[in-house]
């Protein structure tokens, strides 16, 4: 890992105990955030990301008693706004206001941070491991890896220039606790949630619906059901049944509250403009170049099968069915990864930020990783990921700033060049759930194979 | 009918009335250095087409602003200006449900040639109310670079095809640098003026034993007793067929339209990409009036291709950076994500005031305006070409308390910007100056998806989508095959499990 002689032993100091890890990933934030409010007051270019803006201004809307979607563009639910309410507090004293102003920020790196620290303690309980039964990993090892996350310097940036993301992170590592420590309530309390916030949390349901069997769950031990009714009866368990209602409740109680609190406003901003929109804006998905030509021309019928109009298909069926189905049991937090790489890659849109929603499993999945044990395949993963990226960043660049007509085929073929490579490295880390198990048995093949329920 | 014909020379210049010669119905005189502007005036019942006075009739007010994108040379008193392009203000009937505000548009592109508009419910933008109530309520711009197709139309339903006059008469505003059509109810008179640049024009008219014409050779003057906020006129009036020769006037009223005796001239810096800055270069940074408090500002009216961001024109330091002062007015709403090809509103128009650096002496400045444009259709080759017309620029400066602008003459209001500022605002000003040519718009290319090459994105597309989830699918039949669904069980079983098996 490094080429000095003292520096090994300094890293492993480094991560022997927790405080140093925590306060250097605290610090690095402190420091960013200080940093982005100097550029923010000394340079027309702005730290802060226009979201942030987008938020705040959402919450003094909420602080004047309006609402949060009289912001042009707010496309979030009320809580947001509601959580960053003491942004829009004003005191009279400039260092005070800018300073609560600030406070989003420190709320989204205080998330990095728990996120972070869920990401050690699930490392630590071994519960991560082939689906919840793995070994309990040292904690120097797993605050190693927690590291990726905790020290990333994308991770860092994009939450202190005001980015939500990071909120989801924590959101999501939590769900994650609670269901490997089964606690059932809470784990169903933040999906309702997560789904309420982001939409996109939903696909960890079957997954997590899939794991929590009643063996799992330990409620009905040691008993072989054979016949189709007797397995349906297996199926529907207490804590399947409580997951389901808890979530549902959560999820459809926030929204009418919502809706009773804002109206029309809520639904059609923070739902159904996903549905609707036209997302002609160049981004990384493989169909955009596809969508910008059909939603000019909405009539042309050239074409017997337009695949962006069943895109959902694959990209539902592989991150809510097919790899939920095959990988939660094997390993929650790898089916989790895969899952939500898989709804990134085949979505109809794609931006950066959709990267963090799944980098935030990478510290649970890397230990395992092939990636990790094959240096060449994990260097070259990693590059030909950057690389297929940077391709498209080039040809975005050369359209955004220079004017050039990237569209075709320089984007096109970038795009879909960065989704064969996505395809390809979610097809490594699905291997590896296989993999995790026959390296440490091969002889257990055949009756594995036969080992349902 | 009522025609008033007027031709405005400089100040200094000046005819004798020696050189004009009256004649029964015939007013001529020598070549003169002008802008003529002729105004006749029509009772609803003097429309030649019912169907045009039915539709007039029902609604409340209508302004019809056509600039041509030649630039033009403004003279005292016509000194009001407007961004190139066709501009229409108007307050719809007391009927909501009006069949002719829907129908509007349609008898607006058969006038005026395609005028891009569905109705005033979609494509039009609200003003501001809550000020003047002089002010219309909603607002349309297009760029529209000719008159032709009016003056086919008027020829069509003014003239008799005998007429030779009343064809030749209607084509001379192919020369026209501006045009205006006003209606409202109050009156129940249609108002058309046409004004023509500065420029070599003979002295002549003739009128018709209908209506009433009066002639006007006028100049700017400067009398001593003049009111820093008044400008004066001198020159010869005569009412054809009844006067026999010029009768010298002179007088002085209140103007809210000066000139700012400046100029500025704009273009987009290179390269523009997809979000153009649009460069303003004045002539000078020195304020028209040393009497009272002024600032520059620019108003555009944006053709939904391309738009102002608020949020982004909110931050000072980046106004500061771009010499601007502030985002005093944006027409709502613009929309800063959709494609110009689903958008049916017809673009926003924005008010921007702008910082000029506070030196003593005069400087030339210029100013940034950052601008964005949004995904067109596609197009074969890649790439399409917009007109980006050019702002009306001023100085806006504040009159003296008490200071009172009664209509005159010359008054042009419901310009868009004049219900933006109070009452005793008076507007400096600059004059366009084009960057090449001879036209006030500055075009961009935008960049489009090349349809020339699009033939293969739906099977592309849909083999490299088919491909990667082939490639997972079959990633995870291996899984399967080879370890099931169930969590590995020959490995790390636990404790309780192994006593059961035991």
């Amino acid at each position: 890992m490094s080429a000095g002689s003292s520096a090994p032993s300094l890293l492993t100091r480094f991560f022997q105990r927790a405080l140093p890890l925590y306060l250097s990933a605290a610090l690095l934030r402190v420091i960013l955030i200080i940093y982005g409010l100097w550029q923010d007051a000394n340079s027309p270019l702005k730290y802060t990301d226009i979201d942030y803006l987008v938020f705040t201004d959402a919450a003094r809307f909420v602080a004047r008693g309006q609402s949060p979607y009289d912001r042009e563009t707010y496309r979030y639910t009320p809580v947001l706004a509601w959580l960053l309410l003491p942004t829009a507090r004003i005191t009279g004293n400039p260092l005070l206001d800018t300073a609560w102003f600030s406070s989003g920020k420190v709320l989204f790196a205080a998330a990095d941070l728990v996120a972070g620290w869920l990401l050690e303690r699930i490392l630590t309980t071994g519960s991560s491991g082939n689906g919840g039964n793995g070994r309990p990993m040292r904690a120097a090892t797993a605050r190693k890896y927690a590291a990726i996350w905790l020290l990333n310097p994308m991770v860092a940036t994009i939450s202190t220039r005001g980015s939500s993301e990071g909120l989801l992170g924590v959101l999501v590592t939590a769900l994650l606790w609670a269901v490997l420590a089964r606690r059932v309530t809470l784990a169903g309390l933040l999906l309702g949630f997560g789904v309420h916030f982001k939409i996109y949390p939903f696909i960890y349901a079957p997954a997590i619906v899939w794991w929590m069997d009643r063996e799992r769950m330990r409620d009905d031990p040691g008993k072989r059901r054979t016949g189709l009714g007797s397995r349906l009866t297996a199926f529907v368990s207490p804590a399947r049944v409580q997951l389901a209602l808890v979530s549902l409740a959560t999820f459809l109680g926030l929204n009418t509250l919502m809706y009773l609190l804002y109206g029309a406003p809520f639904i059609t901003h923070t739902y159904l403009h996903h549905v609707t929109r036209i997302d002609h804006r160049h981004n990384f998905s493989p169909y955009n170049t596809q969508l910008y030509l059909t939603s000019a021309f909405p009539t042309l019928s050239s074409a017997l099968l337009r695949i962006e109009s069943v895109a959902f298909l694959p990209q539902l069926l592989l991150s809510c069915v097919l790899i939920p189905l095959v990988m939660a049991k094997k390993d929650l937090p790898t089916a989790m990864l895969a899952q939500t790489f898989a709804f990134a890659t085949f979505n109809k849109v794609c931006t950066s930020q959709y990267f963090l929603w799944y980098m935030i499993f990478l510290p649970l999945y890397l230990p395992r990783s092939s990636f990790l044990r094959n240096k060449t395949l994990g260097s070259s993963a990693l590059a030909l990921w950057v690389a297929s990226q940077g391709l498209w960043l080039q040809q975005g660049y050369e359209l955004e700033f220079l004017g050039k007509s990237t569209f075709l085929p320089g984007l096109w073929l970038a795009s879909l060049g960065f989704f064969l490579v996505n395809c390809w490295i979610l097809g490594i880390i699905i291997n590896d759930v296989a993999e995790t198990g026959t390296r440490v048995s091969s002889s257990s093949k055949k009756t594995v194979s036969f080992d349902l329920d | 009918m009522r025609e008033r014909i007027t031709f405005v020379q400089k100040l200094g210049d000046s005819l004798e009335p020696s050189v004009i010669n009256v004649a029964g119905n015939l007013i001529s005189g020598p070549e003169i250095l002008a802008t003529r502007e002729d105004k006749v005036t029509l009772a609803l019942d003097e429309l030649p087409a019912a169907e045009l006075q039915d539709s007039l009739n029902r609604l409340h007010e209508l302004h019809i602003r056509w600039v041509s994108p030649v630039a033009y040379q403004a003279v005292s008193p016509l000194l009001s200006r407007l961004p190139p392009g066709f501009h229409l203000f108007f307050t719809p009937g007391k009927d909501d449900a009006d069949p002719v505000s829907n129908r509007l548009c349609q008898t607006l592109s058969a006038i005026f040639g395609n005028v891009n508009c569905s109705t005033p419910e979609e494509s039009f933008t609200s003003l501001p109310n809550d000020r003047f109530s002089h002010s219309s309520a909603l607002q349309y711009f297009q760029p529209l670079e000719s008159l032709s197709p009016f003056i086919h139309y008027a020829k069509d339903q003014l003239c008799s095809p005998s007429d030779a006059s009343c064809a030749a008469r209607l084509d001379g505003l192919t020369q026209a640098s501006s045009l205006d059509v006003s209606y409202d109810a109050i009156s129940h008179a249609l108002k058309v003026t046409a004004t023509w640049p500065y420029q070599l024009q003979t002295v002549h008219a003739t009128s018709r034993s209908q209506y009433r014409t009066e002639v006007g050779i006028l100049s700017a003057e400067k009398p001593a007793s003049l009111e820093p906020y008044e400008l004066g006129i001198s020159g010869l009036l005569t009412v054809l067929g009844q006067d026999s020769k010029p009768s010298p006037t002179m007088f002085s009223f209140a103007s809210r339209h000066r000139d700012a005796q400046s100029a500025f001239s704009t273009k987009f810096l290179k390269p523009t990409g997809l979000h153009p800055i649009l460069k303003i270069h004045f002539e000078s940074n020195k304020p028209p009036s040393d009497d009272s408090y002024c600032s520059p500002h620019a108003y555009f009216t944006l053709p939904r291709t391309i738009f102002a961001d608020k949020y982004q024109l909110a931050d000072d330091l980046f106004l500061a950076s771009k010499n601007l002062t502030a985002l005093r007015y944006s027409s709502q709403p613009v929309d800063l994500e959709a494609p110009e090809y689903v958008m049916k509103r017809w673009g926003s128009a924005v008010l921007l005031e702008l910082s000029p650096p506070a030196s003593e002496k005069a400087e030339p400045w210029t100013a940034e305006v950052p601008l964005h444009l949004r995904y067109l259709s596609p197009a074969a080759g890649g790439y399409e070409t917009i007109q980006v017309p050019y702002p009306a620029i001023f100085w806006a400066c504040t009159a003296e308390e008490g200071t009172k602008f009664p209509s005159n003459p010359f008054e042009r209001v419901n310009l868009g910007y004049d219900g933006l500022f109070g009452p005793r605002t008076v507007f400096w000003h600059v004059e366009p100056r084009p960057e090449a040519g001879s036209l006030l718009v500055n075009a961009v290319k935008v960049p489009v998806l090349d349809l020339n090459k699009s033939e293969w994105v739906n099977t592309g597309t849909a083999i490299a989508v088919l491909l990667g989830f082939a490639w997972v699918v079959w990633k995870l039949a291996a899984v399967y095959l080879s370890s099931g669904h169930e969590r590995d069980s020959s490995r790390a079983v636990k404790p309780s499990e192994r006593k059961k098996k035991q």
